[in-house]
């Protein structure tokens, strides 16, 4: 019956049927199309099916370019296809999809033994936001500037903010180098030792657009995780990173890494 | 900290800044990532660019610095597909707000979307969708289109589609789809040449028909593309230079419309910047023939 369907129904019905072969309602769908005039019914579905699928696959392939390379073009697509189905895009931004790539993939059973995998998505995820990140801490935050003018007495409640474009990976893989070495202009023996151990990292975007991967020491990564959780001057002063605490600010502050700060009473 | 690799984009910007600029002539050009460069080096004459609206909506970086460069060069349009216009939906305000701060921030002649859904029940697709040639279908658009236009603040251009499929419960035409939307909101058209004649071919229906039914003073851009012959149908790839009986339904709509700024789209291998350059003489030709 496809006279009186509504559109929200007619609308649902489609969509169904791109991303949900099994659905019992797409006969029901099939009766509401008039396909091209040198098409059937199925070819018709499929000139959509086809681009909105490969549509949503080019963009994870644009994200996760390493992952690419790694797991082979073929392989990847055959991948990504339960992902399109079971995390639909909730956003018409389509550079917000692909978020929850690396969760999907600690639990494919295909790349198990790809141990490293899931960590590497999540850095390829990682570049990705912090190259459309914004450019400047949000309204409220003060300028490193007005440090100077805090009184002695309020410096326990300053809380510093990092570049909105920072992120924190760490990994128990030396995945910094398995991305390096799957670069396009990487020249080199292309060798990583996976027993190299763990990696601490941030990603962020610098002031001149450039994009980095710096390495970090388990003291930074703890200051700026704790900067990230909020966490004030007075207690960060009690974590282990405290011992360098002025290096590590020092370092942060004139990489451009600490962008501003904000008073907590 | 260990610097571990840098990658610098540099790119030089020029501090002119041109006043807004409220209209837009002749043959333009869609922007695509792959050309900044070269139009920052050479300042190619091209009269006008149109840029994606969807790939700027990050809320920082380089994409968005590189278009407000290009914005500095030349007069500018937004064209998107994220408003799902004619999704059962409603408007997407988190989406039409950073659409509002795109359009304050770059200024565009035009703002453009098209009579399709992309979206529903907040799910997206990101391609676009036919509709139904209903009257419920075209109330609901009529209302998007109206509440977009109230909140961006602008006229809104709308782009007739290229389809594969139809449905049977349409209970019109895709003209009078489309004439029914222009009657009942102050929106304009954006007349996709290739889009229409896609259309017709695919589904039997007369383009040039179709096209007598515009109201002239409703059109305002035209779009031209190369559609991929696929045998048993036409597919819209943006993919190729533009096809010749497009070229001559173009001919057709400037003899009936007259001179409407045209703009080259190419959105899958997209070739050197020349080879656009190369269309939008020959479209620059065709529109200074137009008396
Ligand atoms: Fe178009």
């Amino acid at each position: 019956m496809s006279k009186g369907i509504s559109l929200f129904e007619l609308q649902q019905l489609f969509y169904k049927e791109v991303f949900d072969a099994d659905s019992t309602e797409n006969a029901e769908f099939y009766k509401c199309i008039k396909p091209a005039k040198n098409l059937s019914g199925e070819q018709s579905v499929n000139v959509y099916k086809d681009s909105i699928l490969g549509g949503l696959t080019e963009a994870l392939s644009s994200i996760y370019p390493v992952c690419v390379k790694l797991v082979g073009e073929l392989f990847f697509n055959h991948m990504v296809a339960d992902y399109l189905k079971r995390y639909p895009s909730g956003s018409p931004d389509i550079g917000d999809y692909g978020s929850e790539f690396s969760a999907y993939i600690i639990n494919f059973e295909p790349v198990k033994e790809l141990e490293y995998l899931a960590d590497l998505v999540a850095l390829e995820w990682s570049w990705h936001r912090a190259f459309n990140a914004s450019d400047s801490p949000g309204v409220g935050v003060c300028s490193l500037d007005g440090l100077a003018g805090v009184a002695e007495v309020d410096q326990g409640g300053i809380q510093f903010v990092t570049t909105p474009s920072a992120v924190l990976v760490r990994s128990i893989f030396p995945i910094h180098q398995i991305w390096q070495v799957n670069q396009e202009d990487y020249v080199g023996d292309g060798i990583v030792n996976l027993d190299d151990g763990g990696v601490c990292l941030v990603v962020w975007r610098n002031a001149a657009f450039g994009m980095r991967i710096d390495v970090l020491s388990e003291h930074e990564f703890e200051f700026l995780q704790a900067v990230v959780d909020g966490k004030s001057f007075s207690e960060i002063a009690t974590l282990a990173c405290a011992s360098d605490l002025s290096g590590i600010l020092g370092r942060c502050m004139q990489t451009g890494l600490i962008a501003g700060f904000t008073l907590v009473n | 900290m260990v610097g571990f690799f840098v990658f610098l984009c540099g790119i030089s910007m020029t501090e002119k800044r041109f006043p807004t600029v409220s209209n837009i002539a002749g043959a333009g050009l869609g922007l695509r990532s792959s050309h900044y460069q070269h139009i920052f080096e050479t300042k190619p004459d091209v009269p006008w660019f149109e840029l994606l609206s969807d790939n700027y909506l990050g809320e920082g970086g380089l994409p968005i610095v590189r278009a407000e460069a290009i914005r500095d060069l030349y007069p500018i349009t937004l064209h998107g597909v994220g408003m799902s216009l004619g999704s059962a939906d409603a408007l997407n305000t988190e989406y039409m707000a950073r659409l509002k701060s795109l359009a304050d921030r770059l200024e565009p002649a035009y703002i453009s979307d098209h009579i399709a859904w992309v979206s529903i029940e907040g799910q997206y697709t990101h391609d676009l969708l036919p509709l139904p040639y209903t009257l419920e279908a075209q109330k609901n658009i009529i209302d998007k289109i109206s509440k977009a236009q109230d909140i961006l603040g602008r006229t809104l251009l709308v782009e007739n589609p290229s389809s594969y499929l139809m449905f049977n419960c349409s209970e019109m035409s895709e003209e009078e789809f489309v004439n029914g939307v222009l009657e009942q909101t102050d929106c304009q058209l954006l007349l996709d040449v290739n889009n229409l004649y896609v259309s017709a071919q695919n589904h039997g229906f007369n383009a040039e028909k179709y096209l007598e039914t515009l109201p002239k003073n409703r059109i305002k851009e035209i779009h031209l593309a190369g559609y991929e012959d696929k045998g048993k149908y036409l597919f819209d790839t943006h993919g190729y230079t533009v096809h010749d009986p497009v070229w001559k339904l173009y001919q057709k709509a400037l003899s009936l419309f007259g001179s409407i700024p045209t703009l080259i789209e190419w959105d899958t291998d997209v070739p050197d910047f020349d080879v656009l350059l190369g269309e939008s003489k020959k479209a620059q030709k065709i529109l200074d023939e137009v008396t």
